[in-house]
């Protein structure tokens, strides 16, 4: 045993035998082992497979064969691509206005009233199903004489816009389509944001005067920013992604004009089995995400000094 | 509360009766007769006559009884799986102190953090060559692993909780690392295991991407790859059954959600700290 004096000088880690403290040394490794390779095998080896394709060309016969950046060359002059990178940026920004916003404003409506459950329940019945059946049920409202052109005869407008058949409009009705769809797990996790709220700075505020709108801007907002910031992320690198809703209602069509970036990807890869250009795309769809996370992160992180 | 209470509460529910319009359009219309279909009446109920026969024709010639009991499977198997493994990787980095466990925590959680897009041609490809391909292993295989990083994310989170004079009590009282694993933390974690579940099998169930990628016999191919190539055969004839489809496709999802509701909250919580 050493001395008191040694004890209290010398530093804990230093003093103590890494065996003694990590008895189960082995066995530790042995439960995080399975993870780790399934995440290394299934994920991590196909990362660094796809950006490797992404250097090539190759149709899945024979093997590929390394042509340098010419698939991104050909990438950024393909206008299908062009277009479907407009169609993602209306994809992100529709996102952020519509469900984001839609499950705030849900959130705060219904929060504090009697029964609010069951005032929720309306949104999150469509959060519960699949893209695809969103894709189904939107298709009977938004097809060519379908139930919303029905509603536009009621009033006596006999040539509808053509809700999918038409761009950008084909782009922006799945938008609401998805919109429909998620502002049901937003409102929820809003209300979540909503309940950590300490109580007493609100009360505070109230009996000052502020209610309604002000009571709102001035403190419920800034003190759901933390939660903002976690729904907004989502939200981002969800619609980056989307894919479900659209292959479901219009296969990205009429012709190439309502494909997104993964819709893009898909086709090139397994359609046209062009695996370069294929990969190509997936690389980009990262690397934006990746930039918009970093970029949104870091102005969060900036607004929160600020304050 | 009073009158801003009032006029927030019809707000809300005048919301809410909107926001179902399409729950009331699918129901009617999957219930209508196929052969006096009428597109051009979408809104007019006209009677039930037609939902069982809808619903048979989606059940037998789309071939969904198929794609239902094997979508099960890959639902039910793929989750307990990742949410085994999770905890186990969980237990190991908290529990057990694998040395930089925070390390390989990130390792394992960064993986959810690529786009789909990423590992799609590399999984066609490799699924292939080891004859993984439109198999039910491939596909519980890739299910896994998907649902595997926030499993492990929130039992790491979960076993942090646990307090740590109850392992060393049961190390003191001879028990094995394994079986403090199976009899006292699992245990323990039964709701957050619940939570996990549900919103990954919801996941699975739900998937169109992988099932389209992966896969092409009708005895492997999950459930929404079918309904979506359901909807490419038939044309706007055969509504009816597309939307009886999407009926059948949807309700379990639906009715497991509003059950579990609270444990699904809780989830969501869970997932954001």
């Amino acid at each position: 045993m050493t001395s008191t004096l040694e004890r209290t000088v010398a530093p804990p880690a230093v003093r103590r035998r890494p065996a003694a403290r990590r008895p189960y040394r082995w066995t530790a490794r042995a439960f995080v082992f399975p993870a780790v390779a399934l995440c290394v095998l299934l994920l991590y080896v196909p990362f660094v497979w796809t950006t490797f394709l992404s250097f090539t060309q190759y149709d899945g016969f024979g093997s590929p064969e390394l042509v340098g950046l010419d698939k991104y060359a050909e990438m950024f002059a393909d206008p299908a691509f062009v277009n479907s990178l407009l169609n993602t940026l209306f994809w992100v920004l529709g996102t952020l206005v519509l469900p984001v916003g839609g499950g705030l404003l849900v959130a705060v409506l219904v929060y504090g009233l009697s029964g609010s459950f069951w005032y929720r329940l309306p949104f999150l019945v469509p959060y519960a199903i699949s893209g695809v059946a969103v894709g189904v049920i939107w298709t009977l409202v938004l097809q060519t004489h379908g139930a919303l052109d029905q509603v536009f005869n009621l009033f006596g407008v006999d040539d509808p816009p053509r809700w999918l058949l038409d761009s950008p409009l084909n782009t922006l009705t799945m938008i609401v389509a998805a919109a429909w769809q998620g502002v049901g797990v937003n409102a929820l996790l809003f209300t979540v944001g909503l309940q950590s709220i300490p109580k007493e700075p609100l009360e505070a505020a109230r009996l000052d005067g502020a209610a309604g709108w002000k009571l709102f801007r001035t403190m419920t907002w800034p003190m759901l920013t933390p939660l903002t910031t976690v729904v907004v992320g989502l939200a981002i690198v969800g619609s980056l992604k989307q894919f479900d809703i659209i292959y479901a209602m219009t296969q990205g069509g009429p012709g190439r004009s309502s494909e997104t970036l993964a819709l893009t990807m898909y086709k090139e890869t397994f359609i046209n089995s062009d695996y370069g250009l294929g990969g190509a795309i997936a690389v980009f769809i990262t690397v934006i995400t990746v930039i918009a996370s970093v970029i949104y992160i870091r102005r969060q992180l900036g607004a929160a000094k600020e304050m | 509360m009073g009158r801003a209470g009032t006029v927030r509460k019809s707000f809300a529910a005048l919301l809410g009766v909107v926001w179902l319009v399409p729950v009331y359009l699918i129901v009617v219309n999957a219930a209508k007769d196929r052969a006096t279909y009428n597109q051009t009446s979408a809104w007019i109920p006209a009677g039930i006559s037609g939902l069982w026969e809808n619903l048979g024709i989606a059940w037998t010639s789309g071939h969904l009884a198929q794609s239902v009991s094997a979508t099960a499977v890959y639902a039910i198997v793929a989750p307990a799986l990742a949410v085994v493994i999770g905890a186990m990787a969980g237990y190991g980095i908290v529990a057990l102190r694998l040395k930089h466990g925070f390390f390989w925590l990130i390792v394992i959680f960064a993986s959810t953090v690529f786009p789909l897009q990423m590992l799609l041609m590399p999984l066609f490809i490799g699924y292939v060559d080891l004859n993984i391909y439109d198999t039910k292993f491939g596909l519980i295989l890739v299910y896994t692993v998907m649902a595997l990083a926030f499993s492990a994310f929130v039992m790491r989170n979960f076993f942090t909780g646990v307090a740590r004079e109850m392992f060393e009590a049961a190390v003191v009282d001879g028990a094995s690392a394994m079986r403090i694993f199976w009899r006292i933390y699992l245990p323990l974690a039964t709701p957050a295991l619940t939570a996990i579940f549900i919103l990954q099998a919801t996941g699975v169930w739900n998937d169109l991407l992988l099932g389209l990628t992966l896969s092409r016999s009708q005895e492997v191919r999950p459930l929404m790859a079918s309904v979506a190539s359901l909807q490419g055969v038939y044309g706007g004839t055969t509504m009816p059954v597309l939307l009886a489809a999407g009926l059948i496709v949807s309700v379990p999802t639906i009715l497991l959600f509003l059950l579990t509701q609270r444990a699904f909250g809780r989830g969501l919580a869970l997932g954001q700290f």
